[in-house]
């Protein structure tokens, strides 16, 4: 006997991301998805956003990390409430793991929360956990063939930030190149050029934050 | 990479329309999966043989349809399919900006139940 069924996989996290969704909106909590591959710079430019708002509004963070507390750490020294998820292996976070956490986090005095997602430049693009944008981080020293090698990510992203400018000198990466292909597979992308280490450009991503928080 | 989580949601998917209209077992569930969904049939397989023993899928096969990537190109206007896990510009005149119609499918299409 053969039944037709016709669902999507996904479609039991695709649920659970939309009931996320609903609750952060429901306490206007604004949520992006911080996605990178290891090492690019995510925890570095949270402390820099952390910095750069404080005063104006309220952040919150959700860390996602196949093992350890180090990034959560981090993000509690600067007096910001944090909660750590550690996948115990999975290369990605999923809405399942952020409706575990997120009552542990005072959602409603945040503004703005930081969904830190595992390094990986594949599969956190597939997952939604009930985010209003994607943000993708991409540091220069990871070589300017990113874009196409990892389309998706880019694709799936509002906004791009190029971090560790600073390296630029030391590098044969061409931030144009970059910049060009990230463009050429999402004409929207809204990009920024930061350095996390000497603060070059923290201030227009930053304000670019408070802008689109307060609509 | 995540494979597992996908086996396992298309079980629990399985698991619950056969329990649903109540039947008794699962012998074999069809699934489309898209060239560029990420997905790589051998693990996906490889992960429901783990996970089906003990479940009504316990004697199911898994019945992997790949299908390829095909989109429309917006500067040359032509239709097109590849057969990569990727397309990045148009096959034909080499443009980027394209609107891409399969390939990304992770469904569940059919099944047979006892």
């Amino acid at each position: 006997m053969k039944i037709k069924v016709v669902t999507n996989i996904l479609e039991a996290n695709d649920r659970l991301a939309a009931e996320n969704r609903k609750i952060f909106q429901d306490l206007g909590v604004y949520v992006i998805n911080l996605m990178s591959g290891p090492g690019a710079g995510k925890t570095s430019i949270l402390e820099q956003t952390i910095k750069g708002v404080r005063g104006k509004i309220n952040l919150g963070v959700i860390e996602g990390d196949i093992a350890g507390d180090d990034d959560a750490r981090r993000i509690e020294s600067l007096g910001v409430p944090v909660v750590q998820i550690n996948t115990g292996g999975a290369c990605h976070l999923d809405a399942n793991m952020i409706r575990v956490v997120m009552d542990e986090l005072p959602l409603k005095g945040i503004d703005l929360l930081f969904i830190e997602n595992v390094g990986n430049l594949v599969c956190p693009a597939e997952f939604n956990v009930g985010e209003d944008i994607k943000v993708m981080l991409l540091s220069i020293a990871e070589g300017h063939d990113k874009p196409l090698k990892y389309p998706l990510m880019f694709q799936e992203s509002t906004a791009l930030v190029l971090n560790k400018i600073d390296l630029l000198p030391y590098t044969n990466a061409d931030i144009e190149k970059i910049k060009k292909d990230s463009l050429s597979l999402n004409p929207k992308l809204k990009i920024f050029d930061v350095s996390c280490r000497t603060g070059e450009g923290i201030g227009d991503w930053v304000n670019w934050l408070l802008t689109i928080v307060k609509k | 990479m995540h494979e597992v989580s996908i086996a396992q949601g298309l079980l629990e998917i399985a698991i619950d329309n056969c329990k649903k209209q109540g039947y008794k077992g699962i012998e074999s569930i069809k699934v489309k999966i898209g060239k560029a969904s990420g997905v790589m049939p051998d693990s996906l397989l490889f992960a429901f043989e783990a996970l089906k023993p003990g479940t009504m899928a316990d004697k199911a096969v898994l019945i992997i349809d790949e299908i390829p990537i095909s989109g429309y190109c917006n500067s040359c206007s032509s239709n097109f399919t590849v057969n990569d896990a990727y397309v990045t510009e148009c096959p034909k005149c080499g443009h980027m900006s394209l609107r891409i119609d399969t390939g990304r499918e992770l469904n569940i299409d059919e099944m047979e139940v006892c």
